[in-house]
């Protein structure tokens, strides 16, 4: 097994002898078991389709889950190595930083789809519910997950930067919380700035509305590079990061 | 094996831990590396397995500078880090299979390296416990277990013995002892015992300087005056004083008195073992005798005066501190 292979699976096991993983991933659950009861009541009897449902779900309370889960799952990845000294040990076996990090970053990552597998059980149950003569498309399924993946991803790249640079678990999480919270709520200037110039300026880069496109099962190529590249380069400032304990120690 | 040239490194702060250290060590050696806490052991060390890199100057492992062929270099080098961090959610067994496999040691051979080890390090019957449960004699053979799991050339063990009881410290001495015999092996410890029953040579470094690198049995010669010679007769002080000073090469004589028995230490400017002629000068005379001793001095006492401050002002007139 490769290396990287090899601290990926250590990566994940670690999150599974945590309470912390467990809890997460039942609030996880319970937020988006109750929102998702609650839409499809409210709004499948207010006769509204399946597509207004996926986007209330996923550009809703979907939101809430991400925002709640991604500081969280991260907040270990560096910050618990360092605070217990095994930083040293992991990096003084023959291992690249790049891989350390990509580990770290795959293995949470990992966790997090494993957090949205159970998620997939709404749709047959939303289809039987419905008496929509439109099927259920999978393809804006699809659509809708890769949203959650991409824009997941990127936060949780923010996520293992910020514990790179503390050994406080708490420091962590909150920093990380305040980063992609302001992301979030920067997402409705599109909508909300009453100046025409902001208003053009921070529409490409709003995930607010990239999920809803992503729901709409609308696949923006602009988005998906956004997404890639900047998680991409936040991982290589991780890295940078990582490096600089040769120099400052 | 390692090459150290002009190794300088300072902190963020401006703390400089290590200044302009140069050593050496050859292959097959069991050198320690020996200073107060605070001296620039751990530095040394975590720039020799990677961790750190140095401000300046050269480290070479094997040839390889650990700066820039530095997963290289990690590949042969085994590295035990001061406070033996592992990862207490993890089962022993677990543990080294997961870093055998990180350290690349090849599939077919992952299970019997891992069994090596842990038959070496005596951890054949805790192989199921969490790392968290286990003792900290335990969890520090975990440590050193780990550092062997890739059947490294080099050892380099940092503290390997520190918070263990006088029991474990024995064990984990003998295992070094067992592995020195294919390994080469960097020991670094602020207790001299640990050294002297492991080591063939000894690197001293005081306040981020080399002061001292020589085989162990030199080092006493260099560190000390001469021999001392203690002698317990029935004689008057004034008269045993009297007569000692005849004795060549007698550097300070202390004595004092117990009843009509007089005890003296003698220093010598030399190594020679001069009891015979202490004791011919009591027969002549006609003294009873009751105690002849040589002195030895312990590499403690070395170390205390090498580390003293102002240290090498003291190698150039030693004859007053020595026998204090």
């Amino acid at each position: 097994m490769s290396r990287l292979a090899t601290l990926w699976k250590r990566e994940v096991a670690s999150y599974f002898v945590s309470p912390v993983a467990y809890i997460l991933a039942t609030m996880f659950l319970v937020v988006m078991g109750v929102g998702f009861w609650f839409i499809s009541n409210v709004r499948l009897m207010s006769g509204a389709s399946v597509y207004d449902l996926l986007r209330a779900l996923f550009g809703g309370v979907g939101w809430f889950a991400i925002l709640m889960v991604t500081p969280v799952l991260s907040m270990r990845s560096f910050a618990e190595e360092k605070r217990s000294g095994t930083l040293e040990t992991l990096l003084t076996a023959p291992v690249r930083d790049g891989e350390v990090v990509a580990a770290k970053f795959l293995g949470v990552f990992t966790v997090y789809g494993l957090m949205w597998l159970p998620t997939l059980a709404y749709f047959p149950i939303l289809s039987r519910l419905s008496d929509s003569p439109v099927p259920l498309d999978p393809g804006a399924i699809a659509s809708a997950y890769l949203g959650v993946f991409l824009i997941g991803g990127f936060f949780l790249a923010v996520g293992v930067f910020c514990s790179s640079l503390t050994h406080n678990l708490i420091v962590a999480s909150i920093s990380t919380f305040a980063v992609v919270a302001l992301m979030f709520l920067g997402g409705f200037l599109p909508a909300v700035s009453p100046i025409p110039a902001v208003r053009e300026f921070t529409q490409p880069f709003s995930p607010v509305l990239h999920m809803l496109e992503f729901a709409r099962g609308v696949i923006d190529s602009r988005a998906v590079v956004f997404y890639l590249s900047s998680t991409f380069l936040v991982l290589m400032i991780t890295v940078r990061v990582l490096e600089s304990r040769r120099w400052r120690a | 094996m390692i090459d150290v040239t002009h190794l300088t490194k300072k902190y963020a702060g401006g703390v400089t831990a290590v200044r302009d250290v140069s050593f050496h060590v050859d292959r097959g050696e069991v050198v320690g590396f020996l200073g107060p806490n605070g001296a620039g052991k751990s530095t040394t060390m975590r720039i020799l397995s990677g961790y750190i890199s140095p401000t300046g100057g050269e480290v070479r492992v094997n040839g390889l500078d650990v700066t820039r062929k530095g997963v290289e270099v990690r590949k042969h080098l085994g590295y035990l880090p001061e406070s033996c961090p592992l990862y207490l959610d993890m089962r022993v067994g677990e543990y080294l299979r997961y870093r055998a496999n990180l350290k690349g040691v090849p599939r077919r051979h992952r299970k019997t390296r891992v069994e090596r080890v842990m038959t070496q390090c005596g951890l054949t019957e805790v192989r199921g416990r969490r790392v968290g449960n286990l003792s900290k004699g335990f969890r520090q053979r975990v440590g050193i277990a780990d550092a062997l799991v890739h059947n490294p050339d080099l050892l380099i063990l940092d503290e390997p013995t520190i918070g263990l009881d006088p029991n474990q410290i024995l064990q984990i001495r003998n295992l070094i002892r067992e592995l020195a015999e294919d390994h080469t092996i960097l020991i670094s410890s602020h207790i001299l015992s640990e050294i002297e029953a492991t080591c063939d040579r000894v690197v001293v470094i005081h306040r981020g300087r080399i002061i001292e690198s020589s085989p162990l049995d030199l080092l006493g010669e260099r560190w000390f005056a001469g021999a001392e010679v203690t002698v317990e007769a029935r004689v008057p002080a004034e008269e045993l004083e009297l007569r000692l000073r005849e004795l060549p090469g007698l550097s300070t004589i202390r004595t004092g008195e117990d009843g009509s028995w007089t005890r003296a230490e003698l220093l010598f400017t030399d190594f020679e073992d001069r009891r015979e002629e202490v004791f011919r000068l009591v027969r002549k005379h006609g003294w009873d005798l009751r105690e002849l001793s040589l002195k030895r001095h312990s590499l403690e006492e070395a170390f205390v005066n090498m580390t003293r401050d102002g240290a090498t002002a003291f190698r150039e007139a030693p004859e007053e501190e020595v026998s204090a």
